[in-house]
């Protein structure tokens, strides 16, 4: 199995990889905390007023869809050149090229770890109740990985012939953001669209995170199996879509 | 329905489906180190460079198709490399030598064909592959021993005896880009060489360094030799190729024009190119 025999490569590609994301700006570390503060802040003065919140808990309703959708954006946007970026790597030498992804999404999921452990804190200052349903956030963010991992595996493929993706899926991710419940409660969506609106896994995702973290309730079983599906299925047809373009990879860099 | 299909099928990807395989690892093929059989591989050249989605519906709506020209580098290539031979690959420029060289190295998948090989491959096809010059030496060491698939403890056995290959023992915490390209190149050779392989594939690379470093190189590759090592030895230089190997492959334009003696088809190489 190549995740176990090129375990070290993973490791030392993503550990590099984080070491250039936080070495390379002056504020490092704080300024990747400080984006989604920033944004949250810019979010909540806009829509503050478009939605009634009965307790004063919308800053850090905001604050955790940002934090969940930030790893889904820069997982999929980062490892989308995984494949293309690292041309010696394809083209001298045989390493398994999902490692280079792997450890790309790896680096985002990583800073996605201390993203929220900073929002624990903050979610303690404003006085959450948290409860051992936060037990459930592990199990949660694996989930989440397998997707952005199985999302990962096609677009990296994918961009290796098709250059103009990454706009492409730029778009797409902006519209998925308003389609996912991140600035709004998923409540105001249309009854009649509402079954639609929630096969959206990520959807699922993010309402779960507010379970544990915010709400202080355990997912359903259904909603947990429900995304473990989806992370599964993702993989299955990432890996396979990966598998079968991977062959021409040193071709076409 | 007939137009649904044909749009289908020109919207499909660019990867045809390849039924070439490489079978690395540890698989026991006797006295044999390097099985090829049959391979073929082709390059695709499209006539229009279509590499965006814009290009690809463009094309579609003016009902361009997507033609391109196929290049036979290699055609049903068939030999066998043994155990602890020396084995040369010669042939002008062009023949498929390089091609050859990336599918036994498994970067390239052939299109027909298999290719079984037994040990772990070291391909040198060119020095440094992998290193980042923001690191220091030491961590590149780590990065191309991983690259390697060595383990951690592995490469931490052999840093010492790499450093001091390489003569660079006091500039091991140096960051990469302020190696001078004769120190780059030391590393590099010395990092690869010491990830201990059971089969290396060299293309040429050994004309590197200074004189003395060269000779380092010559007594090392001699040394893996006689410790019972594989190599396959892509080259120009006719003489080495005769000194060195062992047996030896003439390629021309794709297809085995001989195999055999190395000293014998060195003589048949230089009768056709007359």
């Amino acid at each position: 199995m190549w995740i176990v025999e090129y375990r070290e490569l993973i490791r030392i590609l993503t550990v590099s990889d984080l070491k250039v994301k936080y070495q390379s700006s002056v504020l490092g570390f704080l300024w990747s905390l400080l984006n989604p503060l920033l944004m949250m802040l810019v979010l909540y003065f806009v829509f503050s007023n478009v939605f009634k919140f009965e307790d004063d808990s919308f800053a850090l309703y905001l604050l955790i869809g940002i934090v969940a959708w930030r790893f889904l954006a820069n997982g999929t946007m980062t490892s989308i050149s995984a494949i293309v970026g690292r041309p010696s790597l394809v083209t001298k030498v045989y390493v398994p090229r999902q490692v280079l992804v792997l450890s790309t999404v790896l680096s985002s999921f990583t800073s996605s770890i201390l993203e929220f452990s900073v929002l624990i804190p903050l979610l303690i200052f404003f006085g959450v109740d948290l409860s051992a349903n936060v037990l459930f956030f592990p199990l949660i963010h694996l989930a989440f990985l397998g997707l952005v991992y199985g999302m990962s595996l096609v677009l990296s493929a994918l961009y290796v012939y098709y250059r103009d993706l990454n706009q492409i899926w730029d778009v797409l991710l902006q519209a998925g953001f308003f389609l996912s419940p991140i600035v709004y409660p998923a409540e105001i969506v249309p009854d009649k669209y509402l079954a639609a609106y929630m096969l959206n896994p990520v959807t699922v995702t993010i309402e779960m995170y507010r379970e544990a973290l915010l709400y202080a309730t355990a997912p359903s079983a259904a909603d947990l199996a429900f995304v473990a599906a989806a992370a599964g299925a993702a993989l299955l047809v990432g890996g396979a879509v990966f598998g079968r373009l991977e062959g021409r990879f040193a071709e076409e860099i | 329905m007939r137009r649904r299909s044909e749009m289908a099928s020109r919207l499909s990807l660019p990867g045809i489906r390849q039924i070439g395989e490489i079978v690395n690892g540890t698989r026991d093929l006797g006295e044999e180190a390097v099985v090829v059989e049959n391979v073929s591989k082709r390059f695709r050249i499209p006539h229009e460079r279509k590499s965006t989605f814009y290009d690809h519906l463009f094309g579609l709506a003016r009902g361009g198709r997507y033609s391109y020209e196929v290049f036979s580098a290699l055609e049903e290539v068939t030999f066998s490399v043994r155990r602890g031979e020396t084995f040369g690959v010669i042939g002008p420029n062009g023949c498929g030598k390089s091609t050859l060289l990336k599918i036994l190295a498994g970067v390239l998948r052939p299109d027909a064909g298999r290719v079984a090989i037994a040990g772990k491959v070291a391909p040198f096809l060119e020095l440094g592959v992998g290193f980042h010059p923001e690191l220091s030496a030491v961590e590149n060491i780590r990065l191309y021993g991983a690259i390697m698939g060595l383990s951690r403890r592995e490469v931490e056995g052999k840093r010492e005896e790499i450093l001091e290959f390489a003569d660079l023992k006091r500039f091991e915490n140096m960051k990469l880009k302020n190696f001078s390209s004769g120190m780059y190149v030391k590393l590099a050779f010395a990092t690869a060489i010491e990830a201990n392989p059971d089969i290396l594939l060299v293309d040429e690379v050994l004309s590197v360094g200074d004189e003395a470093f060269q000779k380092k190189c010559g007594a090392k590759i001699e040394e893996i030799r006689r410790a019972g090592k594989t190599i396959v030895y892509v080259s120009h230089a006719l003489g080495s190729v005769r000194d060195l190997c062992d047996r030896c492959l003439f390629l021309q334009e794709g297809k085995i024009a001989a195999l055999g003696e190395a000293e014998e088809v060195v003589e048949e190489y230089l009768r056709r190119m007359r």
